[in-house]
C-alpha cells in the first residue's frame, strides 16, 4: 500500500490549529491550511445535519482536483484532517482509519505530558512532530522496500 | 559466586512479591499524578531548585513510611554490607514498587557509592521537559531521592541521593547516584522540620 499522504492537520475544539505539517512538494503550505479550514466547515456540516453521528471516523470529506481530503473527529472535538494525493490505486477505509488512529495515539501522549498547556495554540513538542512525520513519511512517496 | 546466587535470589523474591504481595493501580493515573504534581510545585514555587529541595522533602516523607511496608511484605532480614543493600533496593524495593529493576553499575572502589540505571521511569512516561525546566536544573523525579534518603536512614543507614542524569531533560540515560556517609549506630535520628 502507498498512500501518498501530502498533508496531516490537528485541529483543536475551537477550531483553531493545532498542527499542520505539508509532506509534499507539490504545493505550498498555504493551500493546505485553506485545505484544512474548508474541512473544518464540511466536518461542522455533516455534524449538524447527522446528530445521531458516532463514528470518530468521518470518512472522505471532498475531492478537489488531484488531493482527496478525510477527517477524524474525537469526542473531544478535536479534528484530524488528512490530506492525500489521489492515486490510480482503490484506497481502502480500513488504512486511513489506521493512519487516524496512529496520529490520534500520537497526540493522546503528547496531551499526557503534564508541561503542555491545554489553552496553549500550537503544538510545539519535537516528540510529537517526530511522531506525525514518521507516519507521514513512512506513507509518503517512495515504498520500494519489498 | 556468592554474590550472583544472593543477586538471583533478591530477583526472584522481587518478582515474587510483586505477582502475590501488592496491589497494583492503573500505570496513566500514576503518571498524570505525579506529573500534575509536579508542575504545581513548579507553579507555587517558580524556582526550579526549590522545586527539587521539596520533591525531595516529599520523599524523605514518603521513605520513612515505605520501608516499614517494604520490610513487612519482603520479609527480608538485615543486609550485612552495602553491596547487598543496593541489590536489595534494586531487584525487591523497585521492583516491588515501580515494577523497574534498575541496573547497579559505577561502584566506587571502597564499595560506598553506586549508581542505579533506570533503563525505564514510570514517573515520567510521557513527559517532555520546556526548555527552561532543563536550563532551571529540575530533576523531575527527584522525589526518589527523597525515598531512598528516607528509607535507608530508618534501617540506620545515612545516605545522599542525586541525580546525575535524566531522559526527560534529554540526556541518553537516567541515572541514579547513591552514596553512603556512614551507618548510624545507637543513635535517634534527628527529625526534619
Amino acid at each position: 500500500m502507498s498512500i501518498d499522504i501530502n498533508c496531516i492537520a490537528v485541529i483543536g475544539k475551537q477550531n483553531n490549529p493545532l498542527y499542520i505539517k505539508n509532506y509534499s512538494s507539490s504545493h505550498p503550505d498555504l493551500k493546505y491550511h485553506y485545505i484544512a479550514h474548508t474541512a473544518i466547515d464540511v466536518i461542522e456540516e455533516r455534524v449538524l445535519n447527522n446528530p445521531k453521528l458516532t463514528d470518530a471516523y468521518l470518512g472522505l470529506l471532498y475531492a478537489m482536483e488531484d488531493l482527496a481530503v478525510y477527517g477524524f473527529m474525537t469526542n473531544t472535538r478535536v479534528k484530524i484532517i488528512l490530506v492525500i494525493a489521489v492515486t490510480d490505486n482503490v484506497i481502502k477505509d480500513a488504512d486511513i482509519k489506521a493512519i487516524f488512529t496512529k496520529v490520534h495515539s500520537a497526540y493522546v501522549s503528547h496531551v499526557c505530558n503534564p508541561f503542555h498547556n491545554l489553552d496553549q495554540d500550537f503544538v510545539a513538542s519535537k516528540r510529537f512532530s517526530n511522531a506525525v512525520d514518521h507516519i507521514g513519511q513512512q506513507n509518503s512517496r517512495a515504498t520500494i522496500d519489498v | 559466586m556468592s554474590s550472583s546466587t544472593a543477586a538471583k535470589q533478591y530477583k526472584s523474591l522481587g518478582d515474587d512479591v510483586w505477582k502475590n504481595k501488592v496491589e497494583k493501580i492503573n500505570a496513566e493515573l500514576f503518571t498524570l499524578t505525579y506529573g500534575s504534581l509536579v508542575v504545581q510545585l513548579i507553579k507555587d514555587y517558580e524556582d526550579y531548585a526549590e522545586v527539587n529541595k521539596q520533591l525531595d522533602k516529599m520523599g524523605y516523607n514518603i521513605g520513612q513510611r515505605l520501608i516499614e511496608d517494604f520490610l513487612a511484605r519482603s520479609n527480608i532480614g538485615r543486609c550485612t554490607e552495602f553491596r547487598e543493600t543496593a541489590e536489595v533496593i534494586s531487584k525487591v524495593g523497585f521492583k516491588m514498587f515501580l515494577n523497574i529493576t534498575p541496573n547497579i553499575t559505577n561502584w566506587t572502589p571502597d564499595f560506598k557509592e553506586f549508581s542505579l540505571l533506570l533503563e525505564e521511569n514510570p514517573l515520567a512516561e510521557f513527559v517532555e521537559l520546556p526548555d527552561d525546566a532543563v536550563e532551571g536544573g529540575l530533576w523531575y523525579s527527584n522525589i526518589l531521592c527523597g525515598v531512598l534518603r528516607g528509607a535507608l536512614e530508618m534501617v540506620q543507614m545515612q545516605v545522599e541521593a542525586h541525580f546525575i542524569t535524566d531522559t526527560v531533560r534529554g540526556d541518553e540515560t537516567t541515572e541514579l547516584r547513591v552514596k553512603l556517609i556512614r551507618f548510624l549506630e545507637e543513635e535517634v535520628p534527628v527529625g526534619e522540620d
